[in-house]
This record gives C-alpha cells, structure tokens and sequence, in this order.
C-alpha cells in the first residue's frame, strides 16, 4: 500500500491508496501510530482508497479512539462512493467527521 | 478531563449456562472487561440449574479491577470488574419485568443484548415476550443496544425446529415480523451480516440498524500446529446441536467414511443438545449404536475447547440451515482448521467476505458430506493449506477490536 503523509498548519494528512483492508491492515496501523506520535488532529484522504473492508474500518476507529483520548481527532475526507457505503452500512459514518474535501477537513481543525 | 466510565450490563446466557450463544458471550465479556471505557460489566444472566452457579469474582477485587493481558501484545491493563445478576429464566414469560427491575437496580449507563430469536425460550409466548425487553428497557429511559445474531427472514423455520405446517408457519412469520418491529425500538441494533442490514432497512424501514463485525475469539497466540495426534483421523463438529444443526447426515457419512477408508477414523460429536431439543443426542446415539467411534464429549468446557478443535483433522458444520454468522467458523479458524460446510445461504456468504475457505457439500446428502470431508482427510496438505487460509481470516478482526465499534456506538448514543 502507497502511503502518502504530510503536515498543514500542524495537523497530519495522511494519504492511503487502493484497498485498506486485512492484508494491509498492519501496515495501515503502522503508518497511523507513526502519525498519532506527531500530531493528535490527523486527517485521513481516502481519495484513492477504492476498497475498505472491516479490518480496515478497525484500524480507523482504533485511531479515532486514540485521538480522543488524547483530546485530538482523526477526520476522514474524499470518501469514494465504494468506501462511503460500507461507512453507512456500519454507520460509522456517524461516528466520524467526514469531509468533502482535504481543505475543508483540516481548516475543521482550525 | 477524565472520562465517565460506562458501567454496561449485558442481557445474555453465559458459561456455565448452556444457552445459546453463551460461548460468543464469554469472549465478547473477555474482550470488552479489557477496555478503559468500561467501569463495570453487570452480566444480567439466566438462572442455572439447581447444584450450578456462576463463577463470582471475589468481591475483594470488584473494586478494584484485576490485571489482565490485552491480547495485543501492549502491557497488562486494568481489567473492569464483572458481576452476574441471574435475573431471568428460560421460556418464562416474566422476563421482561425481571429483567428490567434488575436493570433499574444495578444504574446501568446502557444495555447490551446478546440475542437470537429463542434466546428466551422455545416456547412462542416467552421466546416473544422476552424480546420485547429492549423496547421495555428504552421505554424506561435506558439506552439499548441489541446485537441480534438471526432474522426471523432467514430462519427456515421447518429446520430450526418447529412444526411445519404452512398455515403455522404464516402465523409464525406474522409473529415473527411484529417482533422484529419491537426488537428494533432498541436504540441500536447491531447485526453480523450484510444482507441483514438491507432485509431490516428495506422491510421494516429501521434506520437504526447497523453491521458489525461477528469477530474472532483468537488473541494474538501462537500460530497452531498443523500436525495431527497420533491415533485416528479425527473429524469433528461442534455446538448445540438438535434444531437446525443436527448430525443423522454427518454420522451417516462417517459410515460411508469407514467403509472406504483403511484409515482409523473417529467421530467426535462436541457439545449438547440444543435447549429446543432435549435428549435430541441421546436418540441419535440410540438410532446410530451400529455406527462405531463415535464419540460423544457432553458439555464442553472452555479450558477444554483447544484440545477438542486441536486434534481435529477436519471440522464438520452438519447444519440444514443458518441462523447467523457462525462462532464455530471462527473458533475453526483459530485452531488454524479445515472446514466442511453445507452449501447454503449465510456460511457461503460469510466464507467469501470473511476470507475462509472450505469444502462443500449438499445438505441432506451424506454422500456428499462424506467426499468433502474425504478431500481434507485424504489429502494432509490442502488441509494444512486450507486451515492456514482459516487461521490467517479467524486472525482478520479479534473481538478485542470489534468491542471498540460498540464503545463508539454506545458512546455516541449516550451523548444524543
């Protein structure tokens, strides 16, 4: 999985692409431990993330649960329509912030 | 600022209650006692037959939390305190009352129900009554959160255990769909399939549905041991059996097994008689005496369920229909086994999304059951193989995290 990451105006975004799911799951948790150690207001891009499946979904709420803790959050953005509907179906849409745009979720942190 | 922790009961059967679904209990308790959020689990139990009693913690320690491992490989945390409450009994129709007094009681931050459609009993009136509880509970301003692990819709009622008569089975059906409404005035219902969310939005209009995870019981343990006992081949099947699992095919296959093999077979039939199905195992054992090696193991206790799944060569699933995502699926691919499955609705499904694989036979026909369990036994490595695929998917989502879509959910709810 390509994994893109970067700071504006001191919150992370970091970028998955193609499919977050059980094989990619370490590497998916890896990468969102590395970003949650600099920055507890972290946003997600999903542009280019086309599958999700529930280990994926997992490693995002592990996430989102440890922001909170740490009175930050994890924001996603750019859900493609595949990616959009699992959220629905586990209504985990509900649980996070989700955004249209990148710009639109990082000034949320503003 | 620190947070409020949830003191969450949990309507269930447990171990070592022989209700249903009390294994899926045990290993979602385990899991959730293990998280920060939780400040104490009150499991609101049935009543166990006289000369049984539920392993209280010691009071000493319901203080004070005990040391636990998460499972995750991170350090020891604090495990949250359980407590039983034994407040209902099975094919009562006072549950409902019962249950919410005990609730009323305890001053619980949400209730979890850990449900199928018999779980209060095999009896229409009390099975329906009881599951109204949620309803009652939320009518009473405490939130509820129902994990439903069958649907009525699904449910081949003929196989599950009732008459059949198409008249009754209308009926049963019209029941059926009224409950399901009141089940769903929980506040959440949470259900372990896809197809189940888009059969409770589209029919019942619920938007309070959501999916979630059934969740492996592994840890992070070890990888198993692929190798295999000395002594007999051993094929295995496990759980409740008697309703819509029943094992006339399995034990019929096994002959034909026996006939044709020159190896030393056994058959281990591990586990019970469903509660809708007294002495349902002892006929069989009668009906089958001319059968030899079988073995049946009664009650299997949870210390002994590694052993039981570890000498297996070959896990056999003798069901006629499903009722919902399959424990004993995950607990297979734990033990890193192969599997023998009835090509029918939800296990097909589950195996392709969830990542398993198995052999496949018709229902009914134990020729067929017999050449699928012959594929796995006769071949040791498309059974190592295939029990490496099941290991590598029962690994995909532990109930350790599943737990967490639930905090959330609770979380969320109790803020509205």
């Amino acid at each position: 999985m390509e994994t893109q990451s970067r700071f504006i105006n001191a919150v992370q975004v970091v970028e998955f692409q193609g499919r977050l799911d059980a094989h990619q799951g370490k590497q998916v948790d890896q990468k969102l431990s590395e970003v949650r150690n600099a920055s507890n207001q972290t946003v997600v891009n999903l542009s280019k993330v086309h599958f999700i499946d529930s280990t994926g979904l997992s490693v995002l709420v592990k996430g989102v649960k440890h922001q909170r803790e740490q009175n930050g959050d994890l924001v996603l953005c750019e859900l493609q329509q595949p990616v959009r509907i699992i959220f629905e179906l586990t209504r985990l849409d509900r649980m996070f912030q989700i955004y249209s745009t990148e710009r639109e979720a990082v000034q949320a942190f503003q | 600022m620190q947070k409020h922790k949830l003191r969450i009961g949990i309507v269930t059967t447990y171990p070592p209650g022989a209700g249903s679904l009390n294994e899926y209990a045990f290993h979602f308790v385990h899991a959730l006692e293990q998280k920060q959020e939780v400040a104490e689990i009150i499991l609101l139990v049935d009543e166990l037959p006289p000369g049984q009693r539920y392993d209280q913690p010691d009071l000493n320690q319901l203080h004070k939390g005990v040391e636990g491992s998460t499972g995750t490989g991170e350090a020891p945390v604090a495990v949250a305190p359980l407590r039983f409450v034994p407040c209902w009994r099975f094919n009562s129709s006072l549950n409902s009352w019962r249950i919410l007094r005990a609730v009323q009681q305890c001053k619980l931050d949400v209730v979890l129900f850990n449900i199928q459609f018999a779980s209060f009993g095999d009896r229409k009136i009390p099975a329906a009554l009881g599951l109204m509880t949620p309803a009652l509970l939320r009518l009473f301003g405490v939130p509820t959160v129902a994990l439903l692990h069958n649907i009525m819709e699904t449910v081949d009622l003929k196989n599950a255990g009732f008459n059949y008569n198409p008249l009754i089975e209308k009926l049963i059906r019209l029941i059926g769909w009224l409950v399901t409404s009141i089940v769903l005035r929980a506040n959440l219902v949470a259900v372990t399939i896809p197809k189940y969310v888009e059969i409770l939005e589209k029919r019942y209009g619920a938007q309070n549905v959501l999916l979630a995870p059934h969740g492996s019981f592994a840890s992070e343990a070890m990888p198993p041991s692929f190798d295999l006992p000395q002594g007999p081949l051993q094929i295995m099947t496990f759980g409740k059996f008697g309703t819509y699992k029943r094992v006339e095919t399995l034990v019929e296959a096994f002959h034909l097994l026996q006939t044709k093999h020159d190896t030393a077979l056994e058959l281990v039939i591990a586990g019970t008689d469903s509660p809708n199905a007294p002495n349902y195992l002892e006929n069989v054992a009668k009906q089958y005496a001319n059968v030899p090696n079988i073995r049946y193991t009664g009650y299997v206790r949870e210390e002994d369920v590694p052993h039981i799944f570890g000498e297996a060569a070959a896990v056999v699933f003798p069901y006629t229909s499903t009722t919902g995502s399959s424990g004993v699926l995950h607990q297979a691919g734990e033990y890193g086994k192969a599997v023998v499955l009835p090509r029918i609705g939800d296990l097909a499904e589950l195996i392709s999304e969830e990542g398993y694989t198995g052999e496949f036979f018709e229902p009914n026909s134990p020729q067929s059951l017999a050449d699928a369990i012959g594929y796995i036994i006769d071949d040791p490595e498309r059974r190592i193989e295939m029990g490496r695929q099941n290991y590598l998917a029962a690994q995909g989502l532990p109930l350790l995290e599943v737990v967490d879509w639930y905090l959330l959910h609770i979380e969320s709810l109790l803020k509205k």
